[in-house]
């Protein structure tokens, strides 16, 4: 039995090794490296005034303890980097609303529809540059499974209103002359492969042709993209009249409008008058901004951000537990030493200030890591095609990232770094 | 044989005994695996409960016609000389006259203020007729009355009223042009149904400006599960162009859109996870280390490092499972029978409570049994090969 | 020939509380170090021998009466002051060594110069002759696992006398070390005294190692007693 064991240790010990050795490959190269050229020499004189030698050296002792703590916080900002942007991503639909928008829906709920007539008397509107009247398709490829977000618009002036589409000026003229044109956004064509001058099929789940065939056919004219890298590049637009003039039933009504006015100041005014142009009418309407719009659409999903900040949360809980544990651990180790230290003439604030670098550094060096993973992370998911908006760190993501990587480096030090800090140096000397 | 269980459970004993001895760390171990636990149930239980209020929701005694490819009820619609065809296919019930059990339904969104957000939210407003009542399993007024056929009255599900405001019995309520009055509440045992507001469906038709069309139509089937004779008839008659499913399964579909979240769960909660496992590693590598010379002692008088193996294995399982239990029963109190309500897939709010079963439950509990089995493997290999001459050392 | 006074303890009085009880090591301490003296002190566990070298290396502070180093009150400065004081002025030896484990040799040695405004050069310098002093100039890259208890006390000196202070307090420094080794060590500390001039006390219970010393002093119960060596 005893032999069994020393031989599968063996195996084990080397195994193990080999497996985690793109981890510690590079970093023992490096050592090795710096050692014989006595680059670490010199970086060892270089921070051995300051004292930042020495905090290097306490943390290295242990090397698998440090790496263990590293790696916690490295999962921490990991997942902290990957789901702060899922959150920007959720909230860029709301941020990157136009603020001179309004959308215009059906007072009852945004599911009912609007006359036509309405659009001439909204355009009429003082304050109102353009208008634009949508329906939603309730589009589908092939499976209804397959959602497309479809809208059937009013072709002139879409891409007026809408002015974060962006194509050229021939597909746009292409578009709207061809009646079977369509202009799709860049994500859902990658997701289906579609170009340029395809044919494509979408099927509708609410509507169906005279003949009862519940599937129109398109021409591609343009592969659009967005003003910025957050905008929404999921949807499709068509033709409201092709739609209208072949589908069996809810004829000249439209969905909603998109309303542009020519000074954000006039907002409040225009939605005045649009509201009250319809009172009392069949079909009372409702004019909101277009940022209070995608905000309620947003909070009828639920508090994602509540949810999404809870897991944050509790991932930063989990590591200060771990990597505080791991600190004070350390130091209550190092009594002795500390009191040695005390003794050559070391202010206690020196130690102090010892202490909390290397806690410091842990988090720095995890915390580091961890947004440069989430980097890769964000980018991988970008990468495959998905329903998502585009997953991206912003400046605020990083700046907020680095301002948790010092609180973290400071809760995790301060009980350890206090401890030395009053370490009475008869005490230290005396224990075992 | 009984020599080496005997060695294992006492070097347990030992171990477990001297636990207080490195309380803080254990305790960080334990409070990592539990919050990783709690948000792994938390998850779960949220898609759970949402489920569940779906499938509880659908019969296989009743099956749901929606015009093809429509998918949810919203986006459906036929006539009434459609509902009169697809009603005279084999298969289908008949009450005590001979007529088949049916109910041809409207569904449209009305806007409601949720009370989490104090937003306005999508409603689901169901035209319905009566017959319509005896095709839910467990309906039941549990305040007020029916509303009258033919009124502006309205019933309201219980999920409504918790969630939303401003639906009480007696308010009067304004959707656009037309103003309707809660007359009832009703229950139907926690199924997606409490999400939605009743009314007459003569009187949805016209406020709505429907004409005598309808959304979808609910059949009462002569055999459990058995759609075949209507799908038969739709695909002789080129005139239905319909999809036919139980009402169980129409609605076990619409609960698959939470796969997503299931699966970001699980991502999250393996990816902190191994956050937690780093934890358990360091205390118990610690645990090791500070007791080495116990251990080694042990070794000198004569236990096998079998023993020592699985002692300190036991000892980083106890500590997972107390942080599993610890972790689920958190997760249970905060979260089980939270009401919640989300948008389904008609773009109307879903009312659900979260749910943590017992199989879930499970799957917290087996995932802290992983940390502690993978946490503690190392850290007991290396205890077991402790020289035993540390134990002749001194000051460790 | 009189050497001027370096360390003179009036009336030293050092007492602490353990639990209920008051316990009193010295009442009335007196006692003079003159520069260059080196001093042995023995006697019986319990005796105060720690506590009086800690009172010393200001370690500790007295509960009465005066502390006097350099014609300068010792016990009335702040914890800050005395470490500035202690980095200025003594250098320890303990008898297990104390060095850093994570450090070699000469960093090791380096320590004490950090808490000075030398240059890098000028430590490194510092390093070097205090290694060469101790004859491990050839170990300076070692750590102190791998040398053995006789070399690491060496470093130990080199450490403690590297920032050239009037003072070295040494805490039993052969407890730990075979005769030979020790007899190296004690004959390293009498050339320090003897060439260098620097001024030491040291606390130990092996009379073989007094022997190395100028006079030995006899602490019994927190009291004196005088025994020359001459004599």
């Amino acid at each position: 039995m005893r032999k069994l064991f020393s031989v599968l240790g063996k195996i084990y010990r080397y195994l193990w090794l080999i497996i985690t050795s793109p981890v510690w490959l590079p970093f023992w190269c490096i050592g090795w490296l710096s050692e014989k050229i006595g680059l670490s020499n010199w970086i060892a004189d270089a921070t051995m005034g300051s004292g930042a030698y020495l905090v290097y050296k306490n943390l290295t002792r242990k090397p698998l303890r440090l790496f263990l703590t590293v790696f916690a916080t490295f999962i921490a900002f990991l997942i902290f980097g990957t789901i702060t942007a899922f959150q920007v991503a959720f909230d860029s639909g709301v941020e990157l609303s136009a603020d001179d928008r309004l959308v215009t829906v059906n007072k009852i709920n945004f599911t009912q529809p609007l006359p036509i007539s309405y659009v001439n008397k909204v355009k009429a509107v003082e304050g109102v540059s353009g208008v634009v009247h949508m329906n939603w398709f309730g589009g589908y490829y092939q499976d209804p499974r397959q959602q497309v977000l479809t809208f059937a618009v009013d072709q002139e002036a879409m891409l007026d209103v809408y002015d974060e589409i962006i194509i050229t000026e021939e597909e746009a003229s292409s578009w709207k002359q061809n009646r079977q044109g369509i202009i799709v956004g860049k994500s859902i064509a990658d997701t289906h492969g579609w170009k340029v001058g395809d044919r494509i099929p979408l099927s509708s789940n609410i509507f169906s042709q005279r003949d009862g065939n519940s599937t129109w056919e398109f021409d591609v004219e343009a592969v659009y993209t967005g003003a910025d890298a957050q905008t929404d590049t999921n949807g499709v637009y068509i033709h409201y009249k092709y739609f209208n003039e072949t589908q069996s039933f809810g004829g000249d009504y439209i969905g909603w409008m998109g309303v542009r006015t020519t000074d954000t100041n006039l907002n409040e005014q225009v939605i005045k008058a649009i509201d009250d142009m319809f009172i009392n009418s069949p079909f009372e309407t409702e004019t909101v901004p277009e940022k209070a719009f995608n905000k309620a659409f947003l909070e009828q999903i639920g508090d994602i951000g509540l949810i999404l900040g809870s897991v944050v949360v509790a991932a930063f809980f989990i590591i200060l537990v771990i990597v505080g544990n791991s600190m004070v651990l350390s130091v209550r180790e190092r009594t002795g030493e500390i009191g040695v230290m005390k003794t050559l003439g070391f202010k206690s604030m020196r130690i102090f200030r010892m202490v909390l670098g290397e806690s410091l550094l842990v988090a720095l060096v995890g915390g580091g890591l961890g947004i440069l993973a989430s980097y890769g992370v964000t980018g991988m998911i970008n990468s495959v095609p998905n329903p998502l908006p585009t997953l991206v760190l912003n400046s605020n993501v990083i700046t907020t990232a680095f301002a948790y990587v010092a609180a973290l480096g400071l809760i995790t030090g301060i009980i350890p770094a206090v401890s030395a800090l009053r370490l009475n140096i008869i005490t230290a000397l005396t224990r075992t | 044989m009984t020599g080496i269980f005997s060695q294992i459970w006492a070097v347990i004993i030992m171990n477990i005994r001297s636990l207080p001895r490195r309380l803080w760390m254990s305790l960080a171990a334990i409070f990592a695996i539990s919050v990783v636990v709690a948000v792994l149930l938390s998850f779960l239980s949220m898609v759970k409960g949402f489920q569940q209020t779906l499938e509880g929701t659908g019969s296989e005694d009743v099956a749901i016609v929606t015009r093809s490819g429509s998918r949810s009820e919203l986006n459906s619609s036929m006539g009434r000389d459609t509902v009169n065809i697809i009603t005279t296919a084999p298969g289908i019930a008949k009450n005590a006259d001979g007529a088949p059990v049916y109910s041809a339904e409207l569904y449209v969104i009305v806007d409601g203020i949720k009370r989490s957000s104090g937003t306005e939210a999508n409603l689901p407003m169901r035209g319905i007729s009566l017959d319509g009542f005896a095709l839910r399993d467990q309906v039941s007024i549990v305040e007020g009355r029916v509303f009258v056929p033919g009124t502006n009255e309205i019933i309201v599900g219980a999920g409504v009223l918790r969630e939303f405001d401003g639906f009480e019995l007696g308010k009067q309520i304004r959707f656009g042009k037309t103003s309707w009055t809660v007359v009832g509440v009703f229950s139907t045992g926690g199924s997606a149904f409490e999400s939605e507001l009743w009314a007459d469906a003569r009187t949805i038709q016209s406020q709505f400006q429907r004409g005598s069309s309808f959304q979808t139509v609910r059949i009462r089937l002569d055999e459990t599960g058995n759609v075949d004779g209507m799908l038969k008839m739709v695909e002789d008659d080129p005139r239905l162009i319909l999809d036919v499913e139980t009402e169980a399964s129409f609605f076990a579909e619409q609960g698959e859109a939470m796969n997503a979240i299931i699966t970001f769960g699980w991502v999250i909660s393996i990816v902190m996870s191994l956050g937690a496992l780093a934890g358990a590693l360091n205390t118990m590598y610690t645990s090791v280390s500070s007791r080495a010379a116990e251990i080694a002692t042990l070794r000198a008088i004569g236990f096998s490092n079998t023993s020592a193996f699985f002692g300190t294995l036991a000892e980083s399982i106890v500590l997972s499972l107390l942080g599993g239990v610890l972790g689920a029963l958190v997760s249970y109190s905060f979260m089980d029978g939270l009401s919640a309500s989300t948008m389904g897939s008609n773009f109307t709010q879903v009312v659900f409570t979260f749910a943590l079963t017992p199989e879930l439950f499970q799957n917290g509990i087996l995932l802290a049994l992983f940390i502690g089995v993978v946490g503690g493997f190392f850290p007991a290999w290396r205890a077991a090969r402790l020289p035993v001459a540390i134990a002749f050392q001194r000051g460790n | 020939m009189t050497n001027r006074t370096l360390y003179d303890l009036r009336a030293v009085e050092k007492s602490f509380v353990k639990g209920k009880e008051r316990i009193t090591v010295f009442s009335d301490l007196n006692m003079s170090i003159a520069e260059g003296d080196f001093l042995a002190i023995m006697g019986p566990s319990g005796s105060g021998k720690t506590t009086l070298l800690n009172l010393l290396g200001g370690v500790d502070q007295p509960t009465g009466g005066e502390v006097w180093f350099d014609d300068a009150r010792v016990d009335t400065l702040s914890e800050n002051e005395l470490a500035q004081w202690r980095a200025n002025n003594i250098g320890f030896i303990f008898q297990f060594y104390n060095l850093m484990p994570m450090l070699n040799a000469a960093r090791n040695v380096e320590l004490p110069l950090l808490l000075t405004n030398l240059s890098k050069k000028q430590r490194k310098q510092s390093v070097d002759t205090a290694l060469e002093l101790v004859g491990l100039a050839d170990r300076a890259k070692h750590m102190p696992s791998e040398m053995s208890g006789g070399q690491q006390q060496r470093v130990a000196v080199a450490r403690a006398i590297i920032s050239d202070p009037k003072l070295l307090l040494c805490d039993e420094p052969t407890g730990d070390l075979d005769r030979k080794t020790a007899d190296e060590i004690l004959e390293m500390l009498q050339l320090l005294n003897r060439e260098f001039g620097k001024t030491i006390v040291m606390v130990t219970h092996d009379p073989e190692a007094a022997k190395y010393a100028k006079r030995t002093l006899h602490l019994d119960k927190g009291e004196f007693v005088e025994k020359d060596l001459a004599s």
